[in-house]
């Protein structure tokens, strides 16, 4: 398939390249980890849907999940395949993080390595948002009504 | 309205939006909630130790066997992509150790660890180690039931480690500087600029040096690990879960803020 193709090959050169795919596993399986949950999870609410297919799925993933969207939208290209969300879009909501300081309250955008108060610089704070790593809605297509036009079969005795 | 039998279902066939808001992680939550009401049920007080590769989460794993075995009943379940050399090395101790090889997977994840712990004797554990793969990565996304994270900054790393992987440092309740009889010989490893980057990612964080071999100095850990058994092992009544697993402050914070208001209010 060109799209394994175009995931496996050398970057400079475009060549397939015999290893990577080990290699390519090695690096982001933890995202594959966490997009077969996310297949399940999205397979399990079709199910209860009724849905025939589902046509995007929108996530939440903050910079403090661990998980990078990129490597995560790879993974679903190939894990997405054979099922219900074969032809499902993955759109990934970044979220920036922001902390609050326990001592004085002051709230702070900031980067996920500096989660100091920038009011008081406390030491001390909560992350309210960057952490995320979350199904936030699925567009699905429910099955076609079976047309019947009206002849309704009636079984006499 | 259908227009063939005038039935209500209307939005047949339509693109239908559903609205979930669910962490993407829950069953894996669900899993490592469940081995945590295992292991509590057998007073089992478990330590899931994280790092790179080669930081010395084994030997000093070695080193709190000998300092520790006399005390508790020590079990260890090791995470590596191959071989079970680790769990060689801890059973040559008398201690049972169980290997998880997991092949191509980076880390450790609640199933994994759930089928290990029914292969281990827990009633006859005090203390269980899970050692992780090394890895600063992926092993920071996964609950695996612990009680406590502790993750291991060997001096020959860079003393940067902190500000590069923050959510594993961040997911941490303890870090060890591990290897601290070479600092000597690390004139780019300052402990100082450790302890600064830790403490950037704004949680607190005890940072604490070791030296597993030759002539072990791990004082400071086993001190640790005594006082938090015997913190763990306190009978207590918890009517809301502890606000560290909700927001990752910690509990005794957490506590106070929630003191502090409810006097004003």
């Amino acid at each position: 398939m060109a799209l394994h193709v175009g995931l496996f090959a050398d970057a400079h050169t475009g060549e397939p390249v015999g290893d990577s795919i080990r290699a390519w596993m090695q690096i982001a399986v933890h995202e594959l980890s966490v997009c077969q949950a996310l297949l399940i999870q999205v397979a399990e609410h079709a199910c209860k849907q009724g849905a025939a297919a589902v046509v995007r799925i929108t996530i939440e993933c903050g910079p403090l999940s661990g998980v990078e969207p990129t490597l995560l939208k790879d993974a679903f290209a190939i894990m997405r395949l054979g099922g219900i969300a074969a032809a499902a879009e993955l759109c990934v909501v970044p979220t920036v993080v922001r902390i609050e300081c326990i001592e004085c309250g002051g709230r702070t955008e900031t980067r996920p390595n500096r989660l100091v108060c920038a009011a008081c610089g406390g030491f001390r704070t909560r992350v309210i948002a960057g952490g995320e790593l979350r199904l936030r809605s699925m567009e699905m297509r429910t099955l076609e009504p079976r047309p019947n036009y009206g002849r309704t079969r009636m079984v006499s005795g | 309205m259908c227009q063939i039998c005038g039935c209500a279902i209307d939005r047949m066939g339509e693109p239908v939006v559903v609205e979930v808001l669910e962490g993407l992680l829950a069953a894996n939550d669900r899993t490592a909630a469940h081995n945590r009401a295992h292991f509590d049920e057998h007073g089992v007080f478990v330590v899931n130790l994280m790092s790179s590769p080669g930081a010395g989460k084994t030997a000093l794993l070695e080193a709190t066997i000998v300092a520790l075995r006399d005390r508790y009943r020590i079990a260890v379940i090791e995470g590596d992509l191959e071989t079970d050399n680790d769990a060689v090395r801890i059973r040559a101790h008398g201690v049972p150790a169980l290997q998880i090889t997991t092949g191509t997977a980076c880390h450790l994840d609640a199933n994994l660890v759930h089928r290990a712990l029914h292969a281990l004797p827990l009633a006859a554990i005090d203390l269980l180690f899970i050692e992780n793969v090394g890895n600063l990565v992926c092993p920071a996304s996964f609950d695996l039931g612990q009680h406590r994270n502790v993750t291991l900054l060997s001096v020959t790393e860079g003393d940067d480690k902190p500000a590069k992987y923050p959510v594993i440092f961040r997911a941490s309740d303890l870090v060890i500087l591990s290897k601290t009889d070479l600092l000597w010989l690390m004139d780019d490893f300052d402990p100082r600029r450790a302890a600064a980057a830790l403490r950037e990612l704004g949680r607190g964080t005890p940072l604490i040096h070791t030296a597993s071999r030759r002539t072990p100095a791990i004082d400071p850990w086993v001190d640790w690990l005594d006082r938090e058994l015997a913190h763990h092992r306190e009978p207590r009544y918890l009517p809301v879960p502890p606000a560290r697993h909700i927001a990752g402050v910690p509990a005794q914070h957490a506590m106070a803020r929630s003191a502090d208001t409810r006097v004003k209010a």
